[in-house]
């Protein structure tokens, strides 16, 4: 029974952790492509920027979706906790969500486009930029009492270090945008894409080694795990991991390789989940409650692996499918007769 | 004013009325939607005729619209619970968090997930897989109509498990999905979708042949609805009349709200239903109603005399009874208003079909006109339900922003073990 109480949560810390990467991995080149159309200065190119998500992001963003109604279902104290805490960002994102989402399906019909454009834009940045400082704060710990209530105020989730999480993300999200566009797209646009995820590598680089120093510079508990055995061999290859492969990635667009800077984005992304995943575990609500003491009852637990985990090798699966249907570069309208 | 907005409590709860009120009219529209599309698309795949074709197409684009905003006003739905209410989120968490999963993994995936296909597939996979697609956006849809019924009733009647230390903990997950409530009220809600979908169809198609542009076309489609209507609009009548019987059973504060009832009606008696009226909340009694003798024996039971008695609202005291009366009392008559009236309108449409006025050919007379103007009129007018629906969602007995207001403040253990008990 114990060592029920303690693999349970495990399993869910786990699937949330697929959850949470696939929606950043997939509704991050979304909100990355959305970002790039703010640059974009002409009607045609917006178009076939949208029209490159225009089957895909709803799936995306549903995993955003599912891994809120997971960790509701899992860690109760987690979601309620995390998300009054940091009420600000997480409304951030959802109003730059609902713009994002209302531009895609309307702009189509507009006769004035200028609107929506503006709102797919910058309803993406807005979305990326609450994501991030929700991020930053999650990392850098919740002020809870010790039932794991939120005590601290409504500002706290704002300071320098979140900050430069959520930029970032932001640099991670354009990343990760123009790789799937230099995969989508060709020409001209393909071009100035190979140029725009070239910038957003180096500056996504500088991000990521400011918060791997700033990390345990400021955070004492994780300077201690982070610093003894087994993890400390861990976090010395996890750095370098990430140079080769980010090293990989430049050398690919410098190439003008067209899938395989996608593919080193995805491993760089999925090398710093992990990365984050183990600076957190076994937190749930970092720095003080742990997965086991905010989980829900085991019966729930297994409830839900048993509805839930069949499902997700199925929603994987006509998920690719999609994907499979709608390979190739994009072109013309939407819904094309 | 001032003193409203620096009470949290207030605010969240007008945020949360705010939101499911808008989420709400958007799903109603694309869920039996999505089921009229899988109709047209397989009346094309059986026929081959290409106006089935266009149908599918046509409606697909209003489909994706409304669709588009029924996601964008479903996202602060999900997270609000946790960022408004987190004593609630903590204390039901295990039962409501796991059906909200449920929802996610099960419903939400698979409607987005054959979306693309749906909308941009034509074309680019085969048509019998087409045609899957759109059946599991449809499926997918009408699951989470289920999933998310399924977690309201069981906030009606809550089962399957107790309160310990404030936190509900479930033994038995089969029970607390199939509570009391369950089947009457994911029926109640599949139909409501499907029936506001028709008629909102309905109503689109009255518009084009009112203002004579593809008459022929539209014509179709408001048979189609026609057709359908048919069963749904009675069915919709007899489960909201199973609806009002398990409130009287279960919920008894909300059935004397909803008629306004004050006084006691005791058992083997007949008793008065009130058609309208004033209700006075200081005063305890209604200032002014009309009444049908002896009705509400046949409302409720199907015979003059009672076998239990009808309670009043005198017999809680006031803190224990629902504020703000009249908008439940008047928003329950809208919702049944509403349904009378579209049965009605379903049963002389279809009149006018069997005396042949419908086919356009035949009823453009001599000046262009289309004859049965005064029929349409009123499809035109049904174009105006979902704002019926808003008034239904304001004032449904437990969706009034005054429940809210009433329950959301209650520490929710208390709630759920009060109804437990
Ligand atoms: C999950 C979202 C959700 C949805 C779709 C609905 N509700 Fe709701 N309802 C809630 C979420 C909720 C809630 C937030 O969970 C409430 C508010 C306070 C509470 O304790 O539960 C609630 C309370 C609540 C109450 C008061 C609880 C009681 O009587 O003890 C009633 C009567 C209703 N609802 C009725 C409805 C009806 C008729 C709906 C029709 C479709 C409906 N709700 C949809
Ligand atoms: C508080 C209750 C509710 C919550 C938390 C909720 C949550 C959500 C969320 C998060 C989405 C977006 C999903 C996506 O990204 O694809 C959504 C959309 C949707 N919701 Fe709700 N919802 C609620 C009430 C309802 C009700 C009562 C119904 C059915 C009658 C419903 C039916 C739908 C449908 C069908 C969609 C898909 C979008 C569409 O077709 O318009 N929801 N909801
Ligand atoms: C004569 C017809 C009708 C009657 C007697 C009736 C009765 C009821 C009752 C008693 C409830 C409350 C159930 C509860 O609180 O648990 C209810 C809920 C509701 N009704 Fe109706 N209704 C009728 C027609 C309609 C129509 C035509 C629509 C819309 C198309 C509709 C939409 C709804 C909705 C959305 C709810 C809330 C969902 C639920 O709790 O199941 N109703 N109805």
């Amino acid at each position: 029974m114990d060592a029920l109480l303690h693999f349970l949560p495990q399993v869910w810390f786990v699937i949330l952790g697929l959850f949470l990467f696939l929606y950043v991995m997939l509704d991050g080149f979304d909100l990355g492509v959305g970002i790039l159309s703010l640059t974009s200065s002409d009607e045609e190119r917006r178009s076939l920027l949208m029209t490159s998500l225009g089957n895909v992001w709803d799936a995306n963003e549903t995993w955003l979706v599912v891994m809120g109604g997971a960790l509701f279902g899992a860690f109760p104290l987690a979601y309620a906790t995390i998300l009054s805490a940091l009420y600000i960002p997480i409304f951030m994102m959802i109003f730059g969500l609902i713009f994002r989402a209302v531009a895609f399906e309307f702009r189509e019909h507009s006769n004035r486009k200028l609107v929506w454009n503006i709102a797919f834009g910058a309803g993406s940045f807005l979305a990326a930029l609450g994501q991030g400082f929700v991020l930053g704060s999650v990392i850098e710990g919740i002020s809870v009492d010790e039932a794991g209530h939120f005590i601290g105020s409504t500002w706290d989730w704002l300071d320098w270090r979140s900050l430069l999480v959520a930029l970032t993300l932001i640099q991670g999200y354009v990343l990760i945008g123009s790789t799937y566009l230099i995969l989508k797209t060709e020409g001209e646009l393909q071009k100035t894409h190979f140029r725009t995820a070239k910038l957003a590598a180096v500056t996504t680089l500088i991000g990521a080694i400011l918060i791997t120093i700033a990390t345990p510079v400021f955070y004492e508990t994780a300077r201690i795990r982070l610093f003894s055995p087994p993890l400390l061999y861990i976090f010395a290859v996890i750095p370098l991991l990430g140079l080769l492969l980010v090293w990989l990635l430049l050398r690919s667009l410098n190439r003008e390789e067209e899938r395989t800077p996608f593919i080193w984005t995805i491993l760089i992304f999925l090398l710093t989940f992990i990365g984050l995943g183990l600076v957190v575990f076994p937190y749930i609500i970092p720095t003080q409650i742990t997965i086991y003491q905010a989980a829900a009852a085991p019966s729930a637990l297994v409830f839900m692996i048993i509805f839930v985990g069949f499902l997700i090798p199925i929603m994987l699966f006509y998920n690719i499918y999609q994907y499979v249907v709608f390979r190739g570069k994009v072109a013309g309208s939407a819904y094309g007769d | 004013m001032v003193e409203i907005l620096s009470n949290t409590v207030a605010l969240s709860r007008m945020q949360f009325a705010l939101t499911a009120i808008f989420h709400m009219l958007w799903p109603v529209l694309t869920t039996g939607m999505a089921i009229y599309l899988v109709i047209v698309e397989g009346l094309w795949l059986k026929t081959r005729n290409p106006d089935y074709y266009h149908h599918a197409r046509f409606w697909s684009k209003l489909y994706v619209l409304n669709f588009g905003i029924g996601v964008a006003s479903g996202l602060p739905m999900e997270f609000q619970f946790g960022t408004n209410w987190a004593p609630f989120s903590e204390a039901v968490g295990d039962f409501f968090g796991s059906i909200l999963g449920f929802e996610g993994a099960m419903a939400f995936m698979l409607e987005a997930g054959f979306l693309g296909i749906m909308l941009f597939g034509w074309g680019r996979v085969h048509p019998v897989i087409h045609y899957l697609a759109t059946i599991m956006v449809a499926f997918g849809a009408n699951l989470s109509t289920f999933w998310i019924l399924v977690a309201n009733s069981w906030l009606q009647s809550p089962s399957g498990g107790e309160m310990v230390n404030g936190k509900f903990v479930v033994n038995d997950y089969f029970q607390a999905i199939l509570n009391p409530f369950m089947v009457k009220s994911v029926s109640h809600m599949f139909f409501a979708t499907l029936e506001t979908s028709l008629f909102v169809i309905g109503g689109i198609s009255a518009w084009y042949i009112l203002n004579q542009r593809h008459q022929a076309f539209f014509e179709r489609s408001l048979k189609i609805v026609l057709a359908a209507a048919i069963v749904v609009a009675p069915l919709q009548i007899y489960i909201g009349h199973l609806s009002a019987e398990q409130v009287y059973h279960y919920q008894p504060t909300k059935l004397a709200a909803m008629e306004a009832k004050w006084e006691t009606s005791p058992a083997g008696q007949p008793a008065d239903w009130s058609l309208l009226a004033l209700p006075d909340e200081s005063g305890e009694k209604n200032q002014w109603e009309i009444t049908i003798p002896n009705a509400l024996g046949y409302i409720l039971e199907f015979k003059p005399n009672l076998s239990e008695s009808v309670l009043g609202l005198k017999e809680w005291t006031p803190s224990d009874r629902p504020r703000m009366v009249g908008l439940i009392y008047y928003s329950f008559r809208l919702m049944s208003g509403i349904g009378f009236f579209l049965a009605g309108l379903m049963l002389w449409s279809v009149l006018q079909w069997i005396l042949g006025n419908l086919a356009s050919e035949k009823s453009i007379d001599k000046n262009g006109c289309y004859a049965p103007g005064f029929l349409l009129l009123p499809w035109a007018t049904s174009l105006l339900k979902p704002v019926g629906l808003y008034a239904v969602w304001v004032g449904n007995p437990g969706h009034s922003m005054d429940k809210f207001a009433r329950l959301m403040p209650l520490p929710i253990s208390q709630r759920v073990t009060s109804s437990l008990l």
